[in-house]
């Protein structure tokens, strides 16, 4: 079974054979032995064959971008998308660390109160400059912009209620 | 007369719900919960010998309505109320409507908790037991004070010094100013900001402390005068003026420093007859300088810490000391701490954005356990949601070794065990902070995650490494090949939450 997964933003090509427990798997040209057994519904057990054996535990879990998987593993989560075609220019910058590029949107990632808005419209903001104040968990939380750029447009009311993932200000 | 205490309503949620109903259960009290709408199948409802609802989601519908807590203690014939922390915790007029209703309120009397609760009457308390506060102006500075005026008030006080506006908040109306040189440009830029945020320009002087540290002395108080003080916390490591790691005993008291802040948190408290326990806080300057910030009239979130070294139980001591007990405990083993404690509070935050709050479905949970390792919780497990409306705390993590280091390195193998999938939450930060060389040699100020947070300029606190990378395409690779989608946060089957549920109810009696 062939696909292709962006992980981390960035697009690999995926084979996987095997049954019975014990899989080949082929990532981008680089081939591992791997003995896979569930532990429950989400999480493996795996032990990675050829080199010493060694044994690792990877979690299943949700992520808030839909379509993706967040692996959780003692070193860390990395973020994991199935994609259907073959390999293609990823959508987001590559190792996921950099500051964004293009048009952005500030979201708050949950649900609360607008307390402030704390630019205009056609406001100069600088990467990390706080935009708006939401208040949600006994707490004002301020959500900071993704980039340098300009402001174009203000989707909330202070005041307002929001919903976790909605869209507040948008930032060219 | 010793008060003979049967039943406790517990006036709160949370970990601190569940930690408050273990300790009666072992005192053999029987317990009452209360709960919001949301909180009906939360685990200190289900833990609790009695429960009973007490409005909406919003806490001032529900946990913070002194009438309909009065209510239930009324109703469910509990004698004594304890009030946890947050909430009522260190509201006085709560814990009078308890004594009026003649019930034991297990706190300290509500003319402490209002004394200690204003800043300004806590400040001129501690100033009048001999204990150091922040050096200051006590009056402010008016719009027809001169220049020469300003210069002499603010030598007084010494340089570095902030001007900050006597209608402050927020930051606004703050000036720092390093030396006499600067203070007449700042004076004028925190005047006018003052005026314009806050229509008053008057201003006062406070002592800059460069980088201190947040350092306290719990305190148990007992009704026959007694006042016992505990070896102290260090609390520096902090987001938004909010403690997230404390350890004890701190890495930069010696015993000599220890027995002065103790005798100065000690000389607070009597000098307001305080009973029960509360903490005195302190920041400690580089020097050995220690100055008093504040006192918390209640139990504090990070008492387990001083429980691990000490070899004490503070929520049993509270029962015993409101039930009229004498404090019998050894000085010795209250300042002369066995090995070192580390806490994680284990918050549904994000810490790569900023620690901004992650509520919602837990997929996964798997705590850590094992020596040395003591977890309190609310009953965070798969299938539960954090709700929105509380205080964002799912966990706290304490570890125990028999020395600093050995806490640490304890604290980081629990941490690899802690597997919280659905939301985020601080343990990466966590993971990070303890291979941090700053953090382990113990250099540590209020300052650190701010720090922290601009070194890494947006870079997340645990950077996956290529071979992890690898690991996390097989596992995705392998349920696509095994034929199940990736699990959504939409899409947590029904059948599993209640296997889940069943599997949580192990705490049930």
């Amino acid at each position: 079974m062939r696909l292709t997964v962006e992980a981390n933003g960035r697009a690999r090509s995926v084979d996987v054979s095997g049954r019975d427990g014990i899989y080949r798997i082929v990532i981008d040209g680089v081939e591992r032995e791997v003995d896979a057994a569930a532990v429950d519904d989400t999480t493996f057990s795996l032990i990675c064959l050829g080199s010493g054996r060694a044994s690792r535990e990877v979690g299943l879990g949700p992520s808030p971008v839909p379509g993706e998987t967040a692996v959780h593993m003692p070193a860390g989560v990395a973020v994991v998308r199935v994609l259907s075609g073959p390999p293609g220019r990823s959508g987001r910058g590559g190792g996921g660390a950099g500051l964004a590029q293009g048009t952005q949107q500030v979201v708050t990632p949950m649900p609360g109160r607008v307390v402030k808005v704390l630019v205009r419209v056609g406001d100069e903001v600088r990467a990390r400059q706080g935009i708006v104040v939401v208040e949600a968990m006994k707490m004002e939380n301020e959500l900071r912009s993704p980039k340098d750029g300009r402001v174009t447009r203000i989707l909330v009311d202070e005041g307002a209620p929001v919903e976790a993932g909605r869209p507040l200000v948008v930032i060219d | 007369m010793p008060n003979a205490l049967t039943k406790v309503l517990v006036a709160n949620r949370g970990e601190i719900a569940v930690r408050i109903i273990r300790a009666c259960r072992e005192l053999g009290l029987r317990t009452v919960a209360v709960y919001s709408a949301c909180d009906r199948t939360a685990l200190h409802v289900r833990y609790a010998d009695e429960a009973y609802p007490i409005g909406p989601d919003a806490p001032r519908d529900s946990y913070l309505r002194i009438d309909a807590l009065m209510e239930v203690a009324r109703r469910s014939g509990a004698d004594a109320v304890h009030p946890g922390y947050g909430f009522l915790a260190e509201n006085a007029g709560f814990a009078k409507a308890v004594i009026d209703a003649g019930l034991v309120f297990v706190g300290p009397s509500p003319d402490a908790i209002a004394t200690m609760g204003s800043k300004t009457a806590a400040r001129a308390e501690a100033a009048a037991a001999g204990v150091p506060v922040v050096p200051g102006t006590e009056a402010p500075l008016g719009p027809d004070a001169t220049d020469a005026d300003a210069g002499r008030i603010a030598g007084a006080v010494g340089y570095p010094l902030l001007v900050k506006a006597v209608a402050g908040g927020g930051g606004k109306g703050m000036r720092a100013v390093a030396r006499e040189a600067e203070l007449q440009g700042a004076l004028r830029a925190a005047r006018s900001e003052a005026l314009s945020s806050f229509g008053d320009p008057a201003v006062y002087f406070e002592r800059l402390l460069v980088r201190p540290r947040h350092v306290e002395i719990q305190l148990l108080g007992d009704v026959h005068g007694t006042i016992v003080p505990f070896v102290e916390r260090e609390c520096s490591i902090q987001r938004r003026h909010q403690k997230v790691l404390e350890e004890s005993p701190s890495a930069a008291v010696t015993p000599d420093l220890r027995r002065r802040m103790a005798e100065a948190a000690v000389a607070v408290a009597r000098r307001v007859g305080y009973t029960n326990a509360g903490t005195i806080e302190f920041l400690l300057d580089a020097s050995g300088e220690f100055f008093f910030l504040e006192m918390n009239t209640r139990l504090q979130v990070e008492h387990p810490v001083t429980e691990l070294v000490t070899g004490t139980d503070l929520v049993h001591w509270q029962f015993r000391v409101a039930r009229g007990e004498r404090l019998d405990l050894d000085p010795r083993r209250t300042l002369d701490p066995v090995g070192h404690a580390i806490e994680c509070r284990i918050y549904a935050e994000d810490p790569d954005r900023d620690f901004l709050p992650s509520p919602g479905l837990v997929t996964a949970l798997r705590a850590p356990a094992g020596p040395g390792i003591r977890r309190d919780d609310g009953g965070a497990v798969a299938g539960v949601v954090v709700p929105v409306h509380y205080d964002p705390l799912i966990a706290k993590l304490a570890a125990w070794a028999e020395s600093r280091p050995q806490a640490i390195a304890r604290m980081a193998r629990a941490l690899g065990e802690y597997d919280v999938r659905g939301i985020k939450t601080t343990i990466p930060f966590f993971r990070w902070l303890l291979g941090d060389a700053a953090f382990q040699e113990g250099r540590l100020d209020t300052t650190f995650i701010d720090a922290a947070l601009e070194a890494r300029g947006g870079r997340p606190f645990l950077e996956v490494p290529d071979e992890a990378e690898h690991l996390a395409i097989v596992a995705v690779a392998l349920q696509a090949h095994a034929g199940t989608a990736a699990p959504t946060a939409a899409a947590a089957p029904p059948a599993s939450r209640w296997q889940q549920a069943a599997r949580a109810g192990g705490l049930r009696r």
